[in-house]
């Protein structure tokens, strides 16, 4: 029974969901990729465990990616469906519109009507959710291994035929509005992100919002969702994942029936901007009623393809992961700078960005704490981490991968990031290479490659002194 | 047509077979000075979670001293007898483990999750903690420091803020469960407190330690041998208490000037734990509040586009609790969402539920039930330790299933008319006060207490 133990994801970066929700599985991943990295990586650390049937693949006549995993400990599915588009394929005007279509896509299309994919896939026993990053919209099924031919019938329904009514569309602008209010206009971390990353991005589409700008949201029109659907909704711009109480048979065979005679589409169009290298520091500052301020850092990094990415998972872990971690160390614990510090690199298909994120403690300036920050990081660029911080750093890596590993859904993500951002899911399983093979040489490198205060972008939240505000609540 | 009923024998046998759910065979023996330990196998993964739950929690905490056990439990790895906080944080790290600690109103609760190679250094570290912190003065001072800091930082964030003030409003200070947590009750809190804390209640008899995960059959007898010096000590001799009685209709307002939503809250009495209508009720609650097509969010959210989100949650501690609706909504929206949760609450009150939606919510329950409670080591070892806390025995999930097929219509809308009563109902409310538009007075709650959220600590009881 729901006792209240689920947790509010915490949605501070690049990702926005169709629910909410102290009670559904709502996984906002801030940032999936961070999380995807070594799958097999028990053989280093000198243990094994016996694996459930290596994934299969298979491709459509249509374009569709199919990858399938059997596991048959628990009677459930979790089924995922990674559309590559998001916020990055939007324009100024129609920000958050990917966003938006994904909450559409719960209602209604020809076959199965408004409210009727939630009504009978929770009669079947299932649950579902959805997110929206820069660069891909995902959606989340999941369902006891009875519902499957179910689930393949609604999910190519909505594909092939969804419906647009006026008035639901009124009426789910609302419900994002709802939540672009509570995770961003209510939320300082939420505030400030937003403009961190609009200072940082000055012609990238990554410069903007998930969610969209406000403005965006009271202005989209039935016209712009129809667009978008003919853009991104293409199968052929789709890798499907069944994870759990399957055979491959049975995927193929469904999947076949339902999906292949859906036709391919052209896909979204390149995203052809480039965002220009930054030639110098740039801060941004919001002020406003608070108890704590908030700093935000970025840096410009590679891609989710770029060789140093591994590396930066290693420095990031160094910094923030742990109390025995040097930010933390240091700001947290011995200065007491800061109340809490993170850290992480979310790199994209284009070049995104690693942050640091901090509270400064109450009286501390933000900018001493700032200042202890940079000198933390200079420290990377000049000296290399000793061989024991760089075995932790990996054993932290590996065994919190592993955690991911136990769930039916943690591995349906993992397989579907590793397609759609490393070209192959079958990566993941050299994935415990590319972190063995990280030396201290690499992540000193990486931190003087990016590290540079030319191509740093700082944000920081001042709190307003509040107003006496006894009087106006005994109205 | 052969095809189509093929499909169908097959997906009936399917049905059959997954419609139980059993805990695995897991082993559990009391230790002479009072331990309960269970040793529980999954070993999908090479991890190992070696979780320690100690009976009591915030209902343990001195009136006046709300966080007690909170801050007593963040302070075991700040020192100990062996090792420093550094040297502790640095060896757990270097493991690549991970160690949290969690209070509830009934246990503090300490997890470990580690490869299982490293059980040993697992268990040395978690006794180590456990037993031997010293608490050195000068860790105290800082972590107390930071938790007052914490508190208030709490209030930057309306979702998180609103949860305690509706919980210390709705239980009031004098019921275990409503004692304030805030920066004026952790200033209260001294070393000496958290000595006497610890070493009252980290003791065999109060202790229950489960070990779940990619375990052998050495695994007990490792455990086992490092358990054997812990005292016995006494047994957490649990509260009794009833809720407040509540002459009528109650609301507290908390005014955040800068917020531009509305958080709220409405509470109705509800259970504890152990309570025999905690089936049927998990049933008309995942109907009322409890998944995305429920009631409530189907009026708040699918229907209105009033807000992102609504539910209803049933609490199940060890003494009665709450069944509390949530919502939060634009603040111009306040009145029209708060009436519409109402008459939502009010509706399936007078009109209860059919035998299709109990099919329907029969089926999502079980359905959800195997990847919610019980995929992982860790899920496994939080079920079991419920079992141990509650008194409770594995029929809890081996005999879910059947007991859920028991409920009939009739038992579910006798829950309906029992606890979804919409009288007597506490109201919290928390955002731009001045700028909640008028109507909130037709809920009849004669005097709403009126707090801002800049005032010092979760303080909201107006006498």
């Amino acid at each position: 029974m729901d006792r209240g133990t689920r947790v509010f994801a915490r949605v501070t970066t690049s990702s926005a969901c169709k629910r909410t929700s102290m009670r559904q599985n709502a996984k906002c991943y801030l940032n999936p990729m961070r999380t995807a990295l070594a799958l097999t990586a028990c053989l280093l650390l000198g243990v094994t465990w016996a694996q459930p049937a290596e994934p299969a693949s298979f491709n459509l006549e249509n374009g569709m990616k199919v990858i399938v995993e059997e596991d048959h400990d628990i009677p459930n599915v979790a089924m995922y469906f990674f559309y590559k588009v998001g916020s990055r394929n939007e324009r100024p005007g129609i920000t958050g519109i990917s966003h938006f279509f994904e909450h559409m896509m719960f209602n209604g299309a020809k076959k199965f009507g408004p409210k009727a994919f939630d009504n009978e896939m929770e009669k079947a026993g299932g649950r579902n959710n959805a997110y929206t990053s820069r660069d891909m919209t995902v959606y989340q099924d999941w369902f006891p291994s009875t519902a499957l031919r179910l689930m393949f019938e609604m999910e190519a329904d909505r594909i092939r035929d969804l419906s647009f009514d006026p008035k639901i569309i009124e009426s789910e602008r609302g419900v994002v509005a709802s939540e672009r209010q509570t995770r961003t206009d209510n939320s300082n971390f939420g505030l400030l992100y937003e403009q961190l990353n609009a200072a940082a991005y000055t012609a990238h589409s990554y410069g903007w919002p998930v969610v969209g700008w406000a403005s965006d949201i009271q202005a989209w029109s039935l016209d712009d969702l129809k667009a978008h659907f003919r853009m991104g909704y293409a199968p052929n711009n789709c890798t499907m994942v069944v994870v759990g109480d399957v055979t491959l048979d049975a995927v193929r065979k469904l999947a076949k029936e339902f999906i292949e005679p859906i036709p391919s589409q052209q896909p979204p169009a390149p995203v052809r901007t480039v965002e220009p290298a930054q030639r110098g520091e740039r801060r941004v500052t919001i002020v406003k009623a608070a108890q704590v301020p908030q700093v935000m850092l970025s840096y410009h990094i590679g891609t989710a393809a770029d060789a140093d990415d591994v590396a930066l998972d290693v420095l990031s872990t160094v910094l923030t992961n742990g109390r025995s971690s040097r930010l933390y160390s240091r700001l947290v614990d011995k200065e007491q700078l800061a109340l809490n510090i993170g850290a992480n690199a979310q790199p994209g298909i284009d070049p995104g960005q690693f942050l640091f994120f901090l509270s400064p403690r109450a009286g501390v300036d933000p900018a001493v704490a700032e200042k202890a920050l940079l000198e933390e990081i200079e420290k990377l660029r000049t000296t290399d981490i000793s061989a024991d911080e760089l075995r932790k750093a990996k054993n932290l890596q590996l065994t919190q991968l592993f955690q991911q590993r136990t769930t039916i859904s943690g591995r349906a993500n993992l397989l579907g990031q590793y397609e759609i951002y490393k070209g192959d899911f079958r990566k993941l399983y050299k994935a415990q290479d590319e972190i063995e093979g990280v030396s201290a040489a690499d992540v000193r490198r990486a931190a003087q490659k990016y590290f540079d205060s030319k191509n740093r972008t700082v944000a920081t939240l001042i709190p307003e002194k509040a107003p006496v505000i006894k009087e106006t609540a005994s109205k | 047509m052969n095809r189509l009923l093929a499909a169908f024998l097959v997906a009936a046998a399917v049905l059959s077979a997954a419609n139980e759910v059993r805990l695995p065979r897991y082993t559990r023996e009391v230790l002479s000075n009072g331990i309960v330990l269970d040793v529980i196998p999954r070993a999908e993964v090479p991890l190992t979670s070696i979780r320690v739950v100690l009976r009591g929690g915030s209902e343990a905490d001195p009136p006046e001293l709300g966080g007690l056990s909170a801050v007593t439990a963040d302070a075991l790895r700040r020192g100990t007898a062996k090792r420093s906080a550094d040297q502790f944080s640095n060896e757990l790290d270097s493991l690549g483990a991970s160690y949290a600690q969690q209070v509830s109103p009934q246990s503090t609760v300490v997890n470990i999750e580690l490869l299982s190679k490293d059980l040993e250094k697992g268990l040395d570290l978690m006794l180590d903690s456990l037993l031997n912190a010293t608490f050195p003065a000068a860790e105290i001072q800082k972590l107390l420091a930071q938790r007052i800091d914490g508190s208030k930082a709490l209030k930057d964030n309306g979702g998180a803020a609103v949860a305690e003030y509706y919980r210390t409003f709705y239980f009031g200070a004098n019921h275990p469960y409503g004692r304030p947590v805030d920066e004026i009750s952790q200033a209260k809190i001294t070393r000496d407190a958290i000595v006497a804390a610890h070493k009252k209640m980290y003791v065999g008899r109060n202790m229950i330690v489960l070990v779940a995960g990619d375990v052998n059959a050495n695994t007990a007898a490792t455990v086992r041998k490092a358990l054997a010096g812990i005292a016995a000590g006494s047994p957490w001799q649990w509260q009794k208490a009833a809720l407040p009685v509540s002459a009528g209709p109650r609301m507290a307002i908390i005014d955040k000037a800068d917020a531009s939503e509305t958080q709220f809250r409405i509470g109705l009495p509800g259970i504890d734990r152990t309570n025999p209508d905690r089936v049927p009720l998990w049933l008309v609650n995942t109907l009322f509040g409890g998944r995305f097509t429920s009631v409530l969010n189907e009026a708040l959210r699918v229907n209105s586009g009033l807000s992102y989100g609504a539910n209803s949650q049933v609490e199940q501690n060890h003494l009665q609790g709450r069944i509390s609706i949530s919502s939060f909504t634009a603040t111009q929206n306040t009145v029209k969402a708060v009436n519409l949760a109402l008459e939502v609450l009010k509706g399936i009150a007078e009109k209860g539920i059919t035998a299709e939606q109990l099919a329907s919510a029969k089926a999502y329950v079980k359905g959800t039930y195997p990847a919610d409670r019980l995929e992982t080591a860790n899920q496994l070892a939080e079920i079991v330790g419920d079992i141990e806390l509650f008194d409770l025995n594995r029929g809890e999930v081996d005999d879910l299933f059947p007991r859920i097929d028991s409920v009939t219509v009739e038992k579910a809308n006798e829950m309906i008319r029992k606890y979804l009563r919409p009288q007597n109902l506490t109201f919290v409310l928390l955002g731009n006060a001045s700028k909640f538009p008028p109507g909130l007075e037709a809920l009849g709650v004669k005097a709403p207490v009126k707090v801002a959220i800049t005032e010092p600590g979760i303080r909201v009881t107006a006498e």
